[in-house]
């Protein structure tokens, strides 16, 4: 990951930290005001609360039933990967409104979705729909061991003990990597126990759920 | 999923436990006075950083992977804890051979540590994982902010949003990054472990720019927090804070990776 980053060079300082910066607006130096805007410090508690059962069912009726999403609900190839409380800063307009967050992959258009709905108003407030890989929903996870452990090339691999022990969100680093651009898990077989060994990597494409690589874990 | 309030120890916080990111410390002040929005552990991944310009293998290239700490990956409950001079919560989490406990300790003096302490044999001793600490800091208020580097024997100024390595260097105190707030002269210290590897993004806060369910942006595009990095101004504007640690497996686990931090000049 370092290597895909941009690193800025710093400017020297003008002042202490603390002191008052001085800035400057079309070539004319003025003091920076004191804020008076103490918002952020009288915002709601209860709004960071999880969510209940009630509102999570709320948030994610009101995301498909949002016309932007017609399609991915009625082909019904989603998996929700998580909906949690969503709290936003004052001055936004949306500050002081209970927000649920819904992040879902649809796989017959291979994106993800990544919605805002306020529960207060019940409306999609925001709405992203990118080619994003958001981590694996419960369900994916599961789905991706059982692939894993019926497919053949790995079952011979295991040795006498051998269970998934976990199923990791992977992407390839390369383009070669077909997990490079399809979602995809990684299973990691090995014994349960005190020593918790992983023996047997292997990797699913959850698109068209099979088996794409299997690795001994000591090369992995 | 509890929810909480603790104060204690010159601090108020709240905290709850999240699907992905660990236990989530929010609206947190140090004597009265706002430190933190939001600071939470939103993922760790795992892959190869190699230290040489050897070839790789086809075996050997295989790209990252991560599983959430949190709801599905808890092991127990969270823990609340006093200690001499400061309250701890902590939070153990598994998936197969990974093994993680998250802590989050506030001290009386204005210290505050979030930390994350990595053990469990892994799939093998080759591997580095980077933890991503991200800490949105609303000190004393939201806006009108800076944050300064530690470069070159003293604290630079920094115009824009940015990647910033620790490249050794530090104040007299280890501190090598700062947030300050213009109107408080208060000012958030951040001093790494020196083994993290450490590394801080500075990015001007936006709605919309929170933690990402996923390090993974689009295909072939740079991961999160990289992704948010653009050419924003960040003087006067509200910030957030990515302190990411790459930790090599053979640096003798456990090894407790993250920053300490410590709030100076609030609440006097």
């Amino acid at each position: 990951m370092a290597a895909s980053k941009t690193s800025v060079k710093a400017k020297p300082a003008k002042g202490k930290p603390g002191k008052p910066a001085p800035k400057r607006t079309n070539g004319k130096a003025h003091v920076a005001k004191r804020r008076v805007a103490p918002d952020v410090a009288l915002a709601d508690p209860a709004l960071f609360d999880p969510l209940t059962p009630g509102e999570t069912a709320d948030a994610l009726r009101t995301l498909i039933e949002d016309r932007r999403t017609a399609s991915m609900a009625k082909v019904g190839r989603y998996r929700v990967i998580c909906t949690e409380p969503l709290v936003v800063k004052p001055p936004h307009d949306l500050a002081g409104h209970r927000l649920a967050r819904v992040v879902a992959y649809d796989y017959s258009s291979d994106r993800a979705v990544d919605a805002t709905i306020d529960l207060d108003a019940g409306i999609v407030v925001h709405l992203d729909m990118t080619k994003a890989q958001p981590m694996l929903s419960r369900e994916e996870e599961a789905l991706a061991m059982s692939i894993a452990m019926a497919d053949e090339r790995v079952r011979n691999k295991l040795q006498l003990g051998d269970s998934p022990q976990c199923a990791m969100h992977y992407w390839g680093r390369t383009p070669n990597d077909l997990a490079f651009a399809r979602r995809s898990a990684a299973v990691v077989f090995g014994r349960s126990g005190t020593d918790g060994s992983a023996s047997v990597i292997a990797v699913v494409d959850l698109i068209d759920q099979q088996v794409t690589q299997v690795v001994p874990a000591e090369v992995w | 999923m509890p929810t909480n309030v603790i104060t204690e120890a010159n601090w108020k916080f709240h905290w709850r436990l999240t699907e992905s990111a660990g236990i989530m410390v929010y609206l947190a002040d140090y004597k009265g006075r706002r430190v933190l929005w939001e600071g939470s552990l939103p993922y760790v991944t795992v892959d190869h950083q190699r230290q040489t310009l050897e070839v790789e293998t086809d075996a050997e290239s295989h790209g990252p992977w991560w599983i959430p700490l949190g709801t599905r990956t808890l092991q127990g409950p969270v823990r609340v804890q006093s200690f001499r001079g400061g309250i701890e919560l902590s939070a153990s989490f598994a998936a197969g051979p990974y093994q993680y406990t998250q802590l989050w300790r506030f001290h009386d003096d204005g210290r505050l540590c979030p930390w994350l302490t990595i053990y469990g044999p892994g799939v093998h001793d080759q591997h580095t994982y980077h933890p991503h600490f991200r800490f949105d800091f609303d000190l004393d208020g939201a806006d009108e902010d800076a944050f300064e580097y530690f470069e070159a024997g003293r604290w630079q100024r920094v115009q824009q949003e940015g990647w910033f390595p620790y490249s050794g260097e530090a104040d007299g105190e280890g501190n090598v990054w700062r947030q300050i707030d213009f109107g408080s002269r208060a000012s958030i210290n951040v001093r790494p472990h020196s083994w993290d590897d450490a590394e801080v993004f500075a990015i001007r806060y936006h709605d919309g720019e929170w933690a990402p369910f996923s390090p993974r942006s689009a295909t072939g595009a740079q991961p999160f927090p990289a992704a948010y990095v653009g050419q924003e101004e960040l003087e006067g504007h509200d910030l957030s804070l990515w302190y990411v640690a790459h930790v090599h497996f053979d640096q003798s686990f456990p090894y407790t990776a993250g920053p300490w931090i410590r709030v100076e000049g609030l609440g006097r």
